[in-house]
């Protein structure tokens, strides 16, 4: 089915709560609907199994205007969906459209706490990612918000976790993080767990929030590119790529077909780097070591690569608005082609043990296991999502920059565990490396840039690409000046966290590193979630209380 | 199924020299591209400022003395800066780059990172004039 039919088949789909109709893109559908059809509207494209919802975009009109809108992206192939609702700035209230589809929960709180659009209808209540005591009817994305407020805010930046103790005869609650040596990045997770079993899962994030998204409303297109870069040290790349390619669509500019080549040869390396530093950090997870240490040094290899191709070892900075700054020449070309021949000679011994050691077969095989209607259901992404044999792909579904001249083939796996998730990843860099074979072989001649304006024209974008870990979702809006109105970015482990929490209740406390590290989270690029399982009312004891406790029971 | 899938990696290791080095004795050469620090040169430079510009970490300050006699002074935060070489991509006469020589930073207080690129005499009276306030807002 065509692009055109499929946005046609949207269309028809929507008729009945349809207010007005508009094509920003050629791809792009945009249905303005009323707040209090959205349930049934959402419901209507997802019974009909049109597409997924890929993230919800909360935007604020302006203080004149008096409006806000929140707008729900559905992704089929390359075509996009948006349910536009409009909304006061005052008493903003939209139904909520978790019960249907899952993932939307950490949307929702996201639209709620940044823009202060109430979602009826949502289970929880506490914070994402500010503080417990942020003041309420304060909200840090709206227009109106000032750095200078922020700065004065009394906020304690103490979070009220829930704390560690017996809660019954045999159950504890074991709190994991928010600094805590298991884990790379801050977090927060609590497990109750019935002697060794996990009966309750509980997540915090939100600790490496930095208010990226309202940075960018202050600062130029070119000064932006380089915060997105930021956004996350693994795949910064593909960061730069997908807001570029946005700005680019909003300017009109063709890339050269020489720069876009250049991308895809530096997403692809990058993806390298990203699944070996995955697969040494489960290793490690799994106590394999010696897996561990092996893998990172094989990492070595593609990071010296980018190193000489770009200059930079992690953040490459190799994108441009309208290109690139790296030229491949004979020397880098001969220098990548050698790495890849040793990569994939240790890739596929890799591959090798991750599928016959029996010690490390013990920890994955049969382990977080999701089959494929779950992984529908939960709205995962990128390799958590194939190794579940669900065919979600941007490069495949919609291709885009050299992704159409260098196809990639799809990669999937059926078991759904954790050794499939090793399975997928590896045989994926398999692929990403014949794919950088055939763009050395093949390079474009030309030029690297293309010229772009310094005042983007007015307009909004969706640029999707796939991260290593999934789909990244970035919607850009321009009103014709030199700094972008609102960039919303959604990063792939946002919606794979579900995963981890679903997967680690009835496990024992020991694999629950493993499905953390299974899904390949990347805690500061989507630092926005809390999800709660708990349906059981326990005390909770503050860290005032607790405090209290130790020095009462030390002066015993 | 099998048991020691990686004991040859292990036993291959054995014949082999140490991958770590013996930093700072022992030095890794850096690539060609290698982004180090910023280095700048005042007499190509016209003092256009697009680098200034475009810096997403306000890292450059340029202070034109006198114009037409080329006399400028780039003030370089080392410690602000990201490497990512869009002021070097800017500027159409190539009066700066980043340096594959010149990357090593550490130093005892954070005055250290601030580097002044330009003929000694600019620097010099830049700096008295920084240090008269009425000056003030030349260096802003």
């Amino acid at each position: 089915m065509s692009t055109e039919q499929k946005l046609q088949t949207a269309e028809q789909l929507l008729a009945p709560w349809n207010k007005e109709t508009i094509r920003p893109e050629e791809n792009r559908l945009d249905v303005v609907i009323q707040p209090e059809a959205l349930h049934e509207a959402a419901s209507a494209l997802h019974e009909a199994k049109w597409g997924y919802l890929s993230a919800i975009t909360g935007m604020d009109m302006g203080v004149e205007a008096g409006q806000l809108e929140a707008l729900y992206h559905f992704c089929n192939g390359p075509a996009i969906t948006s349910l536009r609702v409009r909304l006061p700035r005052a008493g903003a209230v939209v139904p909520t459209i978790a019960d249907i589809i899952p993932p939307a929960t950490f949307f929702e709180r996201e639209i709620k706490e940044m823009f202060g659009i109430k979602v009826d209808g949502l289970a929880v209540t506490d914070h994402l990612f500010l503080p417990e005591d942020w003041p309420p009817d304060v909200y840090p994305q709206r227009v109106d918000f000032t750095i200078e407020q922020a700065k004065a805010m009394e906020v304690s930046h103490a979070d009220q976790m829930p704390e560690p103790g017996r809660v019954g005869e045999n159950t504890f609650v074991v709190p994991i993080g928010p600094q805590h040596p298991a884990l790379k990045e801050p977090g927060h997770f609590s497990f109750t767990v019935d002697g060794e079993i996990v009966t309750a899962a509980k997540m915090r994030l939100g600790y490496a929030h930095r208010g990226i998204e309202k940075a960018t409303e202050s600062r130029s297109w070119v000064e932006n590119l380089y915060l997105f870069e930021r956004v996350c040290g693994i795949c910064s790349h593909t960061h730069a790529m997908a807001f570029s390619m946005g700005v680019e669509q909003l300017a009109k500019v063709e890339v050269p077909a020489r720069a876009q080549a250049i991308r895809e040869l530096v997403a692809g390396l990058e993806r390298v780097h990203s699944h070996l530093l995955w697969l040494g950090v489960t290793a490690h997870e799994a106590g394999f070591d010696t897996l561990f240490m092996y893998s990172w040094r094989d990492r070595e290899t593609v990071m010296n690569l980018l190193e000489q191709i770009t200059g930079n070892r992690v953040n490459y900075s190799a994108n441009v608005l309208g290109g690139v700054k790296c030229e491949i020449g004979d020397e880098q070309s001969k220098a990548i082609k050698e790495g890849l021949t040793y990569l994939e000679t240790r890739i596929r011994h890799y591959l090798e043990v991750v599928t016959t050691d029996a010690m490390f077969l013990n920890r994955t095989r049969g382990i977080g296991t999701i089959t494929a209607p779950e992984a529908e259901r939960f709205g995962l992404l990128g390799p958590t999502a194939r190794a579940s044999g669900v065919a979600r792909d941007v490069r495949i579904e919609a291709p885009y920059g050299a992704y159409v001249r260098y196809p990639v083939s799809l990669v999937t796996e059926t078991n759904g565990d954790l050794e499939a998730r090793c399975v997928v990843r590896l045989k994926e860099l398999l692929v990403s490396c014949f794919a950088m074979r055939s763009i050395l072989d093949n390079m474009p001649e030309g030029p690297l840039t293309a010229r772009m304006p310094r005042k983007i024209p007015a307009g909004e974008t969706v640029a999707r690409v796939e991260a290593p870990r999934g789909e990244l979702f970035y919607y850009i809006k321009s009103n014709g000046g030199e700094i972008p109105v609102r960039v919303h970015v959604r990063t792939p482990s946002l919606c794979n966290w579900v995963s981890v929490l679903e997967k680690a209740v009835g496990r024992q406390l020991a694999d629950v590193p493993m499905l953390i590290a299974g899904m390949d989270p990347c805690f500061s690029c989507n630092d926005r979630v809390v999800t709660v399982e708990d349906s059981r009312t326990s005390e909770n004891w503050s860290w005032k209380r607790l405090r209290e406790y130790g020095i009462e029971y030390y002066s015993r | 199924m099998k048991f020691g899938t990686m004991f040859t990696d292990i036993l291959a290791s054995f014949f082999k020299k140490n991958s770590t080095q013996l930093y700072p004795f022992e030095k890794n050469p850096t690539p060609e591209r290698f982004r180090g620090n910023l280095y700048y040169d005042p007499a190509k430079c016209t003092g256009c400022c697009l680098c200034v510009k475009d810096c997403p970490s306000k890292a450059i300050e340029l202070v034109t003395i006198d114009r037409a006699a080329k006399r400028f002074v780039l003030k370089y935060h080392m410690d602000r800066c990201v490497y990512c070489g869009q002021c070097a991509l800017n500027c159409r006469f190539k009066c700066m780059g980043m340096s594959n020589k010149d990357w090593e930073h550490a130093a005892l207080n954070k005055e250290e990172f601030l580097v002044y690129y330009g003929k000694e005499e600019d620097v010099r009276e830049m700096l008295e004039n920084i240090s008269k306030p009425p000056a003030e807002s030349e260096h802003k």
